[in-house]
């Protein structure tokens, strides 16, 4: 098995100390980037090695550098250290981990946009990683790289950390903003808002996962080419059923069951009945696609995605229908409540479920529970509502036997609110 | 009601953004090291202090789950529910908690010890089923881990 | 090669095309057609959201349907409203919508003008396929005094919380918690201002989550008549609806108009027409026989006035203006110059009576806050006195116009504004003579009385440090063009031509243009009209050779070339035994007029005083004869805004059936004084009046003329520093006045009255939030609480004149400084709240 890359030194002692970092060969990117190349050669070698974004829409990130403008007087870097797609925790690994790769990685996303002031959004559950991230961030500080006039060039950059509160909505890339101008997380309308051009204080604003900033330091230290031999290098979140749940790195375009072996195999020896490829916003898929490459075309073209490349694995004995309930109780739950179709949509659709897994379901609820998926699917404002279809369309065609179960095995009738004397309820619409 | 030292911070903190608004959940949950909660006159005052009507303060406030504008117990449990942490038998860990503390999640022990909470993924599905016990991460648990957990908060 | 974008574009909707300026909304380029696409939370005068998801349309070459309300018009778009998928879309948002919209319909107020019924009869699903439980929650919550709050209906379009952000900036409502727990409430932390403007709030609810309290349950909208009307009580003449149901009017909404209010109202507007109706309305004529006051008939209450008129004359005079129409103003003053008087004024509760040739009430078209690069208000408590100007200098604001203000007492909006002066009560002069000397400086050229004048000195007898007056100077360097404002806080402050000196002074050295912003109702109306002691209409000299000609051809006769007694001077007059008979048309001046122990005395010097009114004020107690007259809702007639523009009034009810209108009083006196005024109508006097005074021009601002700026230094007056806290005269916009503590609803909006205190001054008083007092000036005193609060000077008394407490009469110095003394009542150490 190759050396990782991005985890490689995730285990060592002294990981937030920038003497072991540089001993290790860290800030040599920084270095060579200030001292032999321009901005823009910067992007050219993060375009090169396709980069996508790693927060989970997977946006080739040379080109999310090339739309900010060259000339805005003011600019921003803000960092999504915001992790809270289900199932997924490599951003954490890492910013606990190897903090000064994440640091370095914010240099050089600064010095190729032209960026002085770097905010890092991190959800307030990352205590320990705040810790240990702002201990790197003050020890580069000391050792001059960052602040004004960093290795003794024009580029100056300020970097803070900014905590979030408690809202998964605001993982969302212009909800984020919202957030950090102090407000509700409400994502903001795009056009005008692309966050390139109009983002933070309404400011071209750069906008990064932090995995995607950790490759950057090797991208530029080792060059695009060897980034791309080395994989490229994709972190995968490994949870759920498997004996040993962490981050694995691997190749983009590892497979389901390479993972699972690579994370200790499955618990008791058992089979797999299902897997969320890319967290709990991706279409949950069978165990025949196992073998599938978890690469963002492939699983495209299941109606899944590669997302935040969190491989949740559900075994044989996982009640389907109970997963895909919590999948869309945690949308109902984390709703920003703007637009109607995820509000009301996420509130009828876990009703819904409720009652089937306590026997109260009636067979047309199938069909229902399908037609809000459609109701659902192009019409939320973001893509949080836009997360429970998937979820639904995989309960209803691949598992659709166990929903079965339930309603087949329903003893109660449906429980008529109180108040409405309508008889029969009315037939579907 | 806010101390000098938060005081100080808060304007500190308001000295990072070029818009003081900005420094709003940052001082607000400031204020919550200190009070555990944030009071009406702790917004009022932190308000005063970014030059936001006190009313956005507390209409942005609400909207956050880590902002608690009720007051809260001495430790605050947090006990993830989601997918990962679920596969791993957190529904067990979760009732074995709410037994030991006599209450439901969402709810705040009679004496004023702990607030118990289920919430959503913590990112911290290698060590499922997992909670946090104020600013710690515990995990992987069993249920009697996590009552011992709780049990021996003070 | 770069080519120029094209300043239009066209797009084909439906399969017909369209051309509208680039920047247009698929929405509104629809509506140009004809095509009304549904929507919720889109309102045009916020900027789109996109929240609702009703107005999906089909966009060719887009995969997914877009909002039409935020969609971009671009050129060759095609965009189809109706398709299969558009239908279905909207079909499922209202589903969405309506599985927890309760079954109100019948009892919801919103039934009839509610978008979601009428959106959902063209588009949504015919039956329900939702069998869970519907979430409930209290209903029929009493949010405000005007306010009810159904959180059931509530579709969470947004569009309540963002006026109170955007339009209006008071954030009256707010969204609390998140996602389907959302909720609209008033902010659980909140400085606890009512709101100004939360009528609008219920205009634009597309559902009937917010409701008047006031209309509740008081009729289908089918069932009203509804007749275009000017609202008269403050001065900015807004367009209105008002609604009658069975001869009473039981509502009134705003009436598009762009040049005065856009579509919004403030809630005295909005709420303030039920004194219409109230039991206390004068039906009949008094006279005062051997010392009390008796009902009488028309005849001899008419016999009464005619003949104390005739006996007297000239030595008779009117006072009043600002509830009259302006033909009745003109009616008013033919009458008494036909009986050799020009003892007129409309400007009846001021003791600050400049000629009108000088300083006449007004502003400029109100437009032109859109368009000035600077706002100056002086002495000018925007919110409390013409609320929805505020709305339109906020727009102004923020699209990046300067807000300045210098005031005795901090202004609610300060927040929006660049810099804001808080100054000892009467000092504007001085902050405004050091910014115009700071200006200059700045200008390089400081020369003649500006010379004299010593920053550092007059920011001390203001009271203000000098950096903020600095601001405000630089702001002033700055910034071009910048509108002057002046208010009320001002006029009647204690040295009014002192600070329209520094006014003048200011604008000499900055340029720009002065309104001011002074008079209620159809004060600047009836001003134009001619109740003005030294003018004809128009504002004409008296002596003015083709006006009086003009004159002579209409009425018969010429008018007297001796100028009469303004207010005051009448009222001396009268006390004097000089003036004989004092008609006061609509007019209060015994709660008032700032003095009110001349008051006392010309009452009892006069020997005949009438009333014209619609209620025993304090002034038609004292009255030898009442005649009970007819209000704005109940009259034909014309009114004139602050702009200075004529607008129609429209009757909507019938008044008391004994109640006459001014003008055909006036036309009955007339005849009985054997100098009959005849004009076939209302129309027709208007008609005349048009002819006899240039510039009145309907549906026109007038176009007022201010004296040229001039550099005009004035010194300070000395005054006693006194015991006791100077009083400030703040008029709040809720007071309980005589019509507006008789609507439903706005007595409570106004609460009860209390004095502001600063905490230094509370400190050292040992006074408490919520303590009772009583403030005595000496010639009045008065039980109330304390509100302790930086929005007051130190050693300042902030009173809220107008509310009974605190008549006009005893507390509005105008002229003077007044002082007052506080006594706790409560014993220390009791709960005081």
């Amino acid at each position: 098995m190759p050396q990782p890359v991005l985890l490689r030194h995730i285990r060592e002692p002294d990981q937030a100390d920038i003497h072991a970092y540089e001993r290790r060969g860290g800030y040599a990117g920084l270095r060579r980037a200030l001292r032999e190349l321009s901005p823009e050669q910067v992007t050219d070698l993060v375009d090169r090695a396709q980069l996508r974004g790693r927060g989970g829409a997977g946006f080739p990130t040379g080109r999310k550098w090339k739309f900010v403008p060259k000339d805005a007087p003011v600019k921003y870097l803000v960092v999504n250290a915001d992790e809270g797609e289900p199932g997924t925790f490599k951003d954490r690994t890492l910013l606990e981990g190897d903090p000064h790769l994440l640091v370095e990685g914010i240099a050089l996303a600064a010095y190729a946009n032209g960026v002085r002031t770097a905010y890092v959004y991190m959800r307030r559950e990352f205590y320990q990683a705040r810790r240990q991230l702002e201990k790197a961030i003050a020890q580069a500080y000391e050792r001059g790289y960052l602040g004004q006039r960093i290795l003794g060039t024009d580029f100056s950059l300020d970097v803070y950390v900014h905590p979030g509160a408690g809202a998964y909505i605001a993982g969302e890339e212009t909800a984020l903003l919202e957030s950090l101008e102090g407000k509700r997380a409400m994502p903001r309308l795009k056009p005008p808002y692309f966050p390139a051009v109009m983002g933070l204080y309404n400011k071209p604003t750069v906008l990064n996962n932090v995995e995607t900033l950790c490759c950057v330091p090797w991208i530029v230290r080792e060059g695009p080419e060897w980034w791309l031999e080395q994989g490229p290098p994709q972190l995968y979140s490994v949870s759920g059923h498997v004996n040993s749940p962490q981050v694995v790195e691997a190749p983009l375009g590892t497979t389901a069951r390479e993972l699972i072996e690579r994370a200790g195999g499955m618990r008791g020896g058992r089979r797999v009945k299902a897997f969320y490829p890319g967290g709990t916003s991706s279409r949950p898929l069978p165990a025949r696609h196992l073998d599938v490459p978890l690469r963002h075309e492939e699983l495209a073209k299941l109606g899944s995605m590669l997302g935040s490349a969190a491989v949740i694995v559900m075994d044989e004995t996982t009640d389907m229908v109970k997963v895909i309930a919590r999948v869309c109780e945690f949308y109902r739950e984390e709703s920003c409540g703007k637009c109607t179709p995820c509000r009301e949509g996420t509130v009828w659709v876990t009703q819904i479920l409720d009652r089937i897994l306590h026997g109260r379901g009636r067979p047309e609820d199938l069909d229902l529970l399908a037609s809000l998926a459609r109701n659902m699917t192009g019409t939320c404002f973001c893509p949080l509502g836009e997360s429970v279809p998937p979820s639904l369309r995989a309960g209803l065609e691949d598992f659709r036997d166990e929903f079965e179960a339930y309603i087949r095995a329903a003893r109660e009738p449906v429980q008529m609110p109180v108040r409405l004397h309508l008889g029969a309820p009315a037939p579907g619409g | 009601m806010l101390s000098e030292g938060a005081k100080r911070e808060i304007g500190a903190l308001r000295a990072r953004y070029p818009v003081a608004q900005s420094a709003l959940l940052p001082a607000l949950l400031r204020v919550q090291e200190e009070l555990g909660w944030v009071p009406p006159e702790a917004m009022a005052e932190v308000g005063r202090l970014l030059d936001v009507p006190v009313e956005v303060v507390a209409e942005v406030a609400s909207f956050y789950s880590l902002i608690f504008t009720e007051p809260v117990g001495r430790h605050v449990v947090q006990v993830c529910t989601n997918v990962s942490c679920l596969l791993s038998g957190a529904e067990a860990v979760r009732e074995r908690v709410e037994r030991e503390l006599g209450v439901r999640a969402g709810q705040t022990t009679p004496d004023g010890r702990v607030t118990l909470l289920a919430v959503e993924c913590l990112a911290a599905c290698d060590q499922a089923p997992c909670m946090l016990v104020d600013e710690r991460r515990y995990g992987p648990l069993t249920p009697e881990a996590a009552a011992r957990l709780v049990r021996e908060l003070d | 090669m770069s080519r120029e974008p094209l300043s239009t574009v066209t797009l084909t909707i439906d399969g017909r095309t369209v051309t509208v300026p680039r920047g247009t909304t698929v929405y509104h380029a629809a509506q140009q057609l004809g095509i009304e696409i549904p929507i919720f939370c889109y309102h045009d005068r916020m900027p789109p959201l996109g929240a609702c998801r009703m107005c999906f349309v089909q966009v060719e070459r887009m995969p997914r349907l877009q909002t039409a309300c935020t969609l971009e018009a671009q050129e060759g778009m095609v965009v189809w409203t109706e398709s299969p998928e558009v239908v279905e879309a909207r079909r499922a948002i209202l589903e969405f919508l309506l599985i927890n919209h309760p079954l109100d319909c019948p009892i919801c107020d919103k039934g009839g003008e509610c978008p979601l019924q009428d959106n959902t009869f063209k588009y949504g699903p015919g039956a329900s396929r939702f069998v869970e439980p519907k979430r409930h929650f209290p209903k029929a919550l009493r949010l405000s005094p005007v306010l009810t709050l159904d959180r059931e209906r509530c579709i969470l379009c947004w569009r309540c919380t963002r006026f109170g952000e955007v339009v209006a900036g008071d954030h009256a409502l707010k969204g609390h918690d998140r996602g389907y727990r959302t909720h609209i409430d008033t902010p659980p932390v909140t400085l606890e201002r009512p709101s100004k403007f939360i009528g609008n709030t219920i205009a634009i609810c597309p559902v009937g989550a917010l409701t008047s309290g006031v209309y509740r349950f008081r009729a289908r909208p089918w069932d009203n008549r509804s007749t275009p009307g000017v609202c008269t009580h403050c001065g900015v003449g807004c367009a209105t609806w008002v609604d009658a149901r069975g001869g009473e009017v039981v509502r009134v909404r705003a009436r598009e108009k762009p040049e005065v209010n856009d579509i919004w109202l403030c809630d005295l507007g909005f709420f303030g027409y039920d004194y219409t109706n109230h039991p206390e309305r004068l039906r009949v004529p008094y006279v005062r026989q051997d010392g009390v006051l008796r009902e009488a008939t028309w005849d001899e209450a008419l016999e009464r006035v005619a003949r104390a008129l005739e006996r007297a004359a000239p030595r008779v005079g009117a006072l009043g203006g600002e509830r009259l129409t302006v033909e009745e103003a003109y009616l008013l003053g033919r009458l008494f110059r036909a009986l050799g008087s020009n003892h007129l004024d409309a400007r009846a509760d001021s003791r600050f009576a400049p000629s009108p040739r000088d300083w006449v009430w007004g502003a400029g078209p109100f437009e032109a806050l859109d368009t000035a690069a600077g706002v100056f208000l002086v002495g000018c408590d925007l919110t409390e006195e013409y609320p929805v100007l505020w709305l339109r200098l906020k727009r102004a604001l923020d699209r990046g116009a300067v807000g300045l203000a210098v005031a005795p007492k901090r202004l609610e909006v300060e927040g929006y504004l660049r810099a804001a002066v808080v100054h000892q009560y009467g000092a504007e002069a001085d902050v405004l003579y050091a910014v115009a000397r700071l200006v200059a400086e700045r200008q390089g050229s400081v020369t003649g009385p500006l010379r004299e004048v010593d920053v550092d000195a007059s920011c001390r007898r203001a009271g203000v440090p000098r950096e903020a007056v600095e601001r405000l100077a630089q702001y002033l360097s700055a910034v071009a063009p910048v509108l002057f404002a002046v208010g009320r806080l001002s006029w009647d402050g204690p040295e009014p031509e002192r600070t329209l000196a520094a006014v003048q002074t200011l604008r000499a050295v900055c340029g720009g243009d002065l309104w001011l912003l002074r008079g209620k109702g159809n004060a600047v109306g009836a001003l134009l009209a001619g109740l003005a002691p030294d003018t004809l209409p128009g504002l004409v000299p008296l002596d003015d050779p083709e006006a009086r000609e003009r004159l002579r051809g209409v009425w018969g006769f010429e008018p007297s070339r001796e100028a009469g007694l303004a207010a005051p001077a009448m009222l001396e007059a009268a006390a004097a035994g000089q003036l004989r008979v004092l008609y006061v048309a609509g007019a209060d001046p015994a709660r008032d007029f700032p003095d009110g122990s001349l008051w006392q005395r010309a009452r009892a010097g006069l020997e005949l005083l009438v009333v014209t009114e619609l209620f025993w004020t304090e002034t038609a107690r004292q009255a030898d004869v009442v005649l009970p007259a007819l209000s704005s809702f109940e009259r034909p007639g014309t009114v004139v805004n602050l702009e200075g523009r004529p607008q129609r009034l429209a009757p909507s009810r019938m008044g008391p059936p004994g109640a006459r209108a001014d003008g055909d009083i006036l036309q009955l006196l007339a005849e009985r004084l054997g100098r009959p005024m005849d004009y076939g109508s209302v129309e027709a006097i208007w008609e005349e009046l048009r002819r006899v005074a240039p510039g009145l021009e309907l549906d026109r601002p007038y176009g007022f003329t201010r004296p040229q700026p001039e550099v005009d230094v004035r010194p300070a007056q000395p005054h006693d520093p006194g015991e006791g806290l100077v009083v400030i005269p703040a008029s709040p916009l809720f007071r309980k006045g005589e019509m507006s503590s008789r609507c439903r609803g706005l007595p409570d909006l106004a609460g009860d009255a209390a004095v502001g205190v600063h905490p230094g001054d509370a400190a050292a008083l040992s006074l408490t939030d919520g303590v009772m007092v009583e403030v005595d000036t000496g010639a009045a005193s008065a039980r109330v609480r304390v509100t302790v609060t930086d929005a007051v000077p130190p050693g300042h008394l902030l009173v809220p004149v107008g509310f009974p407490e605190f008549p006009r009469a005893r507390w509005a110095a105008s002229g003077r400084r007044l002082r007052a003394r506080i006594r706790v009542l409560e014993p220390a150490g009791r709960e005081s709240r």
